[in-house]
């Protein structure tokens, strides 16, 4: 459950699929006094093991997160289909910001697209699903390795960890 | 120039969930979406509590946390930085986010998964913004202080209850632009609210009661607090309302004795506000709309300011009524001999409720009033009263201190217009009244 090498990922081929998705990206790190903060996330990629997860953050719209995740290297990521509700928390302790790649943009891109789409179809104008999510021209790459995941759509299972 | 926390009401609407983010003691972040962030005042928050959640262990070990709003116009995004204090799990506050946690968790889909068990108020020690685009706002609110202004000199112009009640009903449509609203007044004794007034509504629903404490407009009564629900919701809807035990009113069976409730059938946007004088409760206002939305903090703001100049008028009224209506009317022959078929009026002792025909008019003080008033004519021939002589009747019944006649009796004198036209009551001057019969009565009283 720490994220060593060896160690099964937490994520099905579903979740996997799922946080790749039109969902909201929020992550979270803290700094040295335990004061957590949080940025609204361009899109997530994760790898074909499912070992390594990627999240894109505007770096201008991320606070003193960076500085937090270089300093201390421990994140939580939430990801939540505004139409169902269904939401999954990813923790991490080994985050670091890696070399954004065209790979990255791409994801980006396609998450900006699948996002207006899923608020769309909610009732949400594209202007303001756009606006939510921020044009994301300047990007930055938190990448972590799942230490465990949790299964947080609202109801009696909230809470709930996800077994590899 | 610091953002004020004031000036980021729109985004505790409820319509774009916020974010909070918070560390637990082994370092060790945790991020959540939150239903409700509540505006408490202008240095505090209150996040709704609804499950034993990891943020709710966090911030009880590390009180310090991050929450993110969104503006629901603008989609612009600001950074709180908070401070967990303390968690109310009743009072004023937490039944404002229950009522507000209902309309959110309807419009979500969500109605019985989201259950408030407290309010987590929280101090806001910092406001940012977060960089970003964002669209243009809305324009202004319509509730401006000009407009208020004007709304309650005309409200100051009432010279007795029943026009003040009219005049607040009349500036909600125009200049307010409020067109389904109600005023309710309070029964302290019977702990009930009745309605005195409505507009917009195919039927009146003048009389219409329920019970302190019930749906949305019993609950801001009972807690004195204003109400605002965006989002339909069956919790705090009419539902409940217009669910009344009868046999707690002892009738017989068949007998309708209640009045249905006004309202709007597609109403998704519903505001109730207090109306007090100092600190006593004399009635609610209430209105609602098909619009989802319609009613923002700042039309709280606008009724609330309505509500306590209105209160403050009733109460001035009230003591003048009571002052001044020291004399008896002189013994005077009704003008015109009642005519055509005679009018059967029953009245049942066991809770003073009044049937004309087979249909039920009235009952409790208002009952127990239009009865003497019946009596007197056929009796006395008497068609001139005071109010003094009904508060010193014994039979009426009314409580001691702030008795409400003055709304019992504009309750009766609209429900006669509305149901009985052949009885009419018609204000002659202050603290005095005519009592017209128009047809020859036939008089009932059914014992307990």
């Amino acid at each position: 459950m720490t994220g060593e090498p060896g160690q099964p990922s937490p994520l099905d081929a579903d979740h996997a699929a799922f946080i790749q998705g039109g969902v909201s990206v929020i992550v979270a790190s803290r700094n040295a006094e335990l004061v957590a903060d949080v940025v609204r996330g361009c899109g997530c990629r994760v790898s074909r093991d499912r070992r390594q997860v990627t999240v894109l953050v505007e770096p201008s719209r991320a606070g003193t997160l960076l500085d937090d995740v270089v300093a201390n290297g421990m994140v939580a990521v939430v990801f939540s289909r505004p139409s169902t509700h269904r939401t999954i928390q990813l923790k991490g302790t080994d985050a670091r910001i890696v070399k954004v790649t065209p790979a990255d943009r791409a994801v980006a891109a396609r998450h900006l697209a699948a996002w207006i789409e899923e608020l769309g179809s909610i009732g949400y104008a594209n202007e303001f699903a756009g606006a939510l999510r921020g044009r994301a021209e300047h990007l930055a790459a938190i990448r972590f390795t799942p230490s465990a995941a949790f299964q947080q759509t609202p109801g009696p299972g909230a809470g709930q960890r996800l077994e590899p | 120039m610091p953002l004020s926390l004031q000036s980021l009401r729109p985004c505790f609407e409820g319509a774009v969930p916020a974010v909070i983010a918070t560390c637990a003691r082994d370092g060790t972040p945790n991020v959540s979406y939150i239903s409700e962030v509540h505006f408490v005042d202008a240095q505090h928050v209150a996040l709704s509590f609804q499950f034993f959640s990891k943020t709710r262990q966090n911030v009880l070990e590390n009180p310090r946390a991050t929450v993110v709003v969104v503006q629901p116009d603008t989609g612009a995004q600001y950074r709180l930085a908070v401070r967990y204090l303390r968690t109310e799990d009743s009072g004023p506050l937490f039944e404002c986010m229950r009522a507000k946690l209902a309309g959110i968790a309807s419009h979500a889909g969500m109605t019985g998964v989201f259950k408030l068990r407290g309010s987590d108020v929280y101090r806001v020690e910092s406001v940012s913004e977060v960089y970003g685009t964002t669209l243009e706002a809305p324009p202004a609110p319509e509730v401006d202080v000009t407009t208020l202004r004007a709304c309650m000199a005309r409200l100051s112009g009432a010279n007795d209850l029943a026009s003040l009640i009219d005049a607040l009903l009349d500036v909600l449509e125009d200049p307010i632009g409020i067109v389904h609203a109600m005023v309710l007044m309070y029964d302290p004794v019977g702990e009930r609210l009745y309605t005195v007034a409505s507009r917009g509504y195919a039927e009146s629903g003048v009389g219409a009661e329920l019970h302190l404490g019930e749906g949305l407009i019993g609950t801001a009564a009972e807690a004195r607090i204003p109400i605002r629900i965006s989002h339909a919701t069956s919790e705090f809807g009419y539902g409940r309302a217009m669910r009344e035990d009868a046999e707690s009113h002892g009738l017989t069976a068949g007998l309708e004795a209640r009045i249905p409730f006004p309202g709007l059938p597609q109403s998704q946007s519903q505001i109730a506000v207090p109306i007090l004088a100092e600190q006593r409760l004399i009635g609610v206002l209430f209105a609602e709309s098909e619009a989802t939305g319609r009613f923002g903090y700042d039309e709280e703001d606008g009724f609330m300011v309505l509500a306590s100049h209105v209160g403050a008028i009733a109460s001035l009224l009230e003591d003048e009524a009571v002052s001044t209506a020291g004399e008896y009317a002189q013994p005077q022959r009704a003008s015109a001999a009642p005519q055509g078929a005679p009018l059967r009026v029953r009245r049942y002792l066991e809770n003073d409720s009044i049937f004309v025909g087979e249909d039920y008019l009235i009952k409790g003080v208002a009952g127990a009033i239009l009865w003497r008033l019946l009596r007197a004519h056929l009796e006395d021939g008497r068609s001139e009263h005071t109010n003094r002589e009904l508060r010193l009747d014994p039979a009426i019944r009314l409580p001691d201190v702030s008795d409400n006649l003055e709304a019992r009796l504009i309750l009766l004198q609209r429900r006669l217009e509305e149901r009985c036209p052949a009885l009419r009551i018609e204000k002659t001057g202050r603290g005095r009244f005519r009592f017209n019969v128009l047809r020859p009565l036939r008089l009932a009283e059914i014992p307990r």
